[in-house]
């Protein structure tokens, strides 16, 4: 027994010495917190370009803080026949193992979305490290120009861009598009994935020199690219993007302008709220129709109009139904027509209705989508005018 | 036999801490590749045949609740038949551990330490199995009742780490591969209740108030364990898709890595593999228990101390072959260990009961077991 005991508590001993299998220390690492890619110069290759993190320098403070270099990231690329081989390459310049535990967002370039993503969610979902809530977004710029502009007052360009996609639904045009959603997209048999769509934009104003206005780049999120299977096949406009989120995020609220009912030149804001969408399938003589009813309150949030707002309630209200109702026609114009990809998931809501029929008409459901009928109703109703009196004569 | 008694909630907690290893890390997996979505379902159902089977364990020990299968065995049909007994339950254990060390290193070698060796898992796993099977089954239903408690901590986190991103739509249409297939599929939770079963047969005569309750404690071993491991198939269903769930080995790890709590709290599945990995343990010390003991009767040792050293070297060598390679560890996961649990599950009681019934004036005469 006591040569048991011994022999156990060496062995337990011996096992401590795990504590230094796979051992990564923190100084030791290149935390990346934005990717982008892209397509290489060679043909078939691929450029990864990874925005690392600066400790010293990524404080939360700007202007270079004693030992620092005033840059709070560290931006690098280098390409490969792989996203893995490219990430390979990157050992070769960066003197730190790069870490991806911490990354912020995955931003594709056009010409490589148009290729197809499907090894790029591959290689990020078979990754232990990456977050699953990664954002994923298109850019017709520079990917890694892109990754490397500091928008708004973070330090870290990534970590703002992770707060621009945070606030996606206050400002309503573009899809929270993560690697989560994606990866589920990209393998249903009844969606095809959605992404949003990131670009540069002058929105900046040097404080040194306020008079160049626009002299610097902002990164904005606003519309998204449209896949079939894995390839992106177009773009959606803001708006479309907005209609497209009461369908992919439940979309609640937002700011439409309309036109004032008395005065075509001035402009009426109002702010919908507690917007619900229900849609219903239908099949009938082999070809499926949809039901879909947007329902929606909304509130006067600011009136140029020079009249009082009771009387330009029911106006507001025919007015913001027939908007609200144009825009998703028009994205479902351009998921059926345009792009032949039901990117608006309308697929699921058929074959959760229809699971029987599904499986003699779903390996065609592109084709058979562009065939479907829809049958449209909006129902706003003007409820408030904020902190204003809503009474007769108050403008 | 009698030296020792484990309380009515250790035994539960046995059955659960057995069965949810497993059916939350790779079984709902297996099931959503072949019925999608409607894993939950089959859950459910294997839930129901988990009942039965426990039901006919208890029928079968009823009369003689000092004897476990292979004391029952030895009294209705000599030593030759307990020591085949003995052997089916300790090829039963055996081929588990197969399933048990796919589960175990995987959730740790390839989420947090990928460039450990497999050796390391093993060992230290069947170092901490075979320390407690040494300290005796009383030890062992401790762990469990510690295991259980983190269970329910660990269902709590993956709760409110998930719901956010729940999407009921995902869980439709219910039953899209019909009925009679999603029943064949349950056929794979049936193999991780089947551990439940198995260890209810060698240890009901433990049991401290197995007389006055009868199967009513093994019955609710297999609901509770059903019910909490419905809640992750709904989850993974739900959340992950049944599409995305069917990609991954370790269902439950993909799930975890999705939940976070609010901004600040994410990529938590670290605590959450802290509070799995004790009834991760507790699994391979049962196997060391189990297969010691079987090993034992075998060999007709009255204490199966001097085997946990010898069954830890062969379930060692045995785990070390089926997740050395995981082309193989999968195929083994999903092809052959149902057969080998399945067979073992549900013949081994029914064949115990029907002897019972023929030979129970013998049994009758048969002195109690010592």
């Amino acid at each position: 027994m006591r040569t048991f005991l011994l022999i156990l508590l060496f062995s337990s001993m011996l096992l401590l010495e795990s504590s230094c299998v796979g051992l990564r220390q923190i100084n030791e690492l290149a935390i990346v917190t934005a990717v982008g890619i892209d397509t290489g110069n060679k043909p078939g290759t691929v450029k990864l370009s990874a925005q690392i993190i600066r400790p010293a320098d990524a404080r939360g403070q700007t202007g270079a803080p004693a030992g620092g270099t005033g840059q709070p990231i560290y931006s690098i690329s280098a390409e490969g026949n792989t996203i893995f081989d490219a990430i390979r390459n990157l050992g070769r310049f960066s003197s730190r193992r790069v870490y991806w535990a911490h990354n912020f967002m995955i931003v594709l370039s056009e010409s490589y979305a148009r290729q197809g993503i499907r090894d790029m969610v591959d290689f990020f979902t078979r990754n232990h490290e990456l977050r699953m809530n990664t954002w994923v977004a298109v850019t017709s710029d520079k990917p890694d120009e892109l990754i490397s502009t500091i928008t708004g007052i973070e330090v870290v360009p990534g970590e703002a861009v992770d707060k621009l996609f945070r606030n996606n639904q206050v400002v309503g045009l573009a899809p929270g598009s993560n690697m989560m959603n994606l990866e589920e997209a990209l393998l249903s048999t009844s969606a095809q994935p959605v992404v949003a769509r990131l670009q540069l934009q002058p929105r900046g104003i040097s404080n040194k020199k306020p008079e160049e206005h626009g002299s610097l780049k902002q990164v904005e999120l606003a519309g998204a690219a449209v896949f079939r299977e894995d390839k992106m096949i177009g773009w959606l406009t803001p708006k479309e993007a907005r209609a497209a989120l009461f369908f992919l995020e439940k979309l609640e609220s937002g700011i439409e302008v309309i036109n004032c009912p008395n005065n075509e030149n001035r402009r009426l804001t109002l702010e919908f709220k507690n917007a619900h969408m229900s849609v219903k399938s239908f099949y009938e003589n082999e070809k499926p129709r949809f039901q879909i009813r947007l329902k929606s309150a909304a509130d006067i949030v600011e009136s140029g109009c020079n009249v009082p707002v009771e009387q330009l309630r029911d106006a507001a209200d025919a007015s913001l139904e027939k908007l609200m109702k144009q825009r998703i026609e028009n994205v479902l114009d351009k998921a059926q027509k345009q792009h032949h990809s039901d990117f608006l998931k309308l697929g699921d809501i058929f074959r959760n209705k229809y699971p029987q029929e599904w499986k003699r008409v779903g390996k065609d459901w592109n084709q058979i989508f562009a065939e479907a009928k829809f049958e449209i109703e909006t129902n706003v109703d003007v409820k408030s005018a904020v902190v204003k009196a809503a009474g007769d004569g108050i403008k | 036999m009698k030296t020792f008694r484990i309380s009515n909630g250790m035994f539960i907690a046995m059955i659960v801490n057995l069965i949810f290893v497993k059916a939350i890390g790779v079984t709902q997996g297996e099931l959503a590749r072949v019925i999608g979505s409607d894993m939950w379902i089959a859950t459910f159902i294997g839930m129901l045949q988990g009942i039965v089977i426990m039901y006919i364990t208890y029928l079968a020990l009823r009369k003689t609740p000092d004897r476990d299968f292979i004391s029952l065995g030895s009294a209705m049909l000599g030593k030759w038949f307990a020591a085949l007994v003995a052997l089916v339950i300790f090829v039963f254990y055996l081929a588990a551990f197969g399933p048990i060390m796919i589960t175990y290193v995987y959730h740790l070698q390839e989420y947090f330490l990928p460039e450990a060796p497999i050796s390391l898992f093993i060992i230290a796993s069947l170092l901490v199995g075979a320390l407690g099977c040494y300290y005796g089954l009383e030890v062992i239903a401790r762990i469990a009742l510690v295991g259980l408690l983190f269970i329910f901590f660990l269902n709590g986190l993956i709760i409110i780490g998930s719901t956010h991103e729940f999407d009921m739509r995902n869980l439709l249409p219910v039953l899209e591969s019909g009925l009679p297939q999603t029943a064949a599929a349950s056929l794979h939770f049936d193999a991780d209740w089947a551990m439940a079963t198995m260890l209810a047969a060698l240890i009901y005569p433990h049991v401290k108030d197995v007389k006055k309750y009868g199967a009513k404690l093994g019955i609710i071993g297999i609901v509770t364990s059903g019910l909490i491991i419905v809640i992750w198939a709904i989850l993974e269903g739900a959340v992950l898709s049944g599409e995305v769930t069917a990609q991954y080995t370790l269902s439950c790890m993909k799930l975890a890595r999705n939940a976070h709590i609010g901004n600040f709290l994410q990529r938590y599945e670290m605590i959450m593999i802290a509070l799995y990995s004790i009834s991760a343990l507790f699994e391979v010390m049962f196997c060391v228990y189990a297969t010691s003991v079987c090993a034992s009767r075998v060999f007709a040792l009255k204490s199966n101390k001097p085997m946990i050293i010898p069954v830890c070297l062969i379930l060692g060598a045995f785990g070390y072959w089926v997740v050395d390679d995981h082309f193989w560890a999968l195929k083994y996961l999903e092809f052959y260990w149902p057969r080998v649990a399945l067979p073992i599950a549900f013949g081994l009681p029914v064949l115990l009961l029907l002897l019972r019934l023929l030979f129970g004036k013998k049994l009758q005469k048969a002195k109690p077991a010592t």
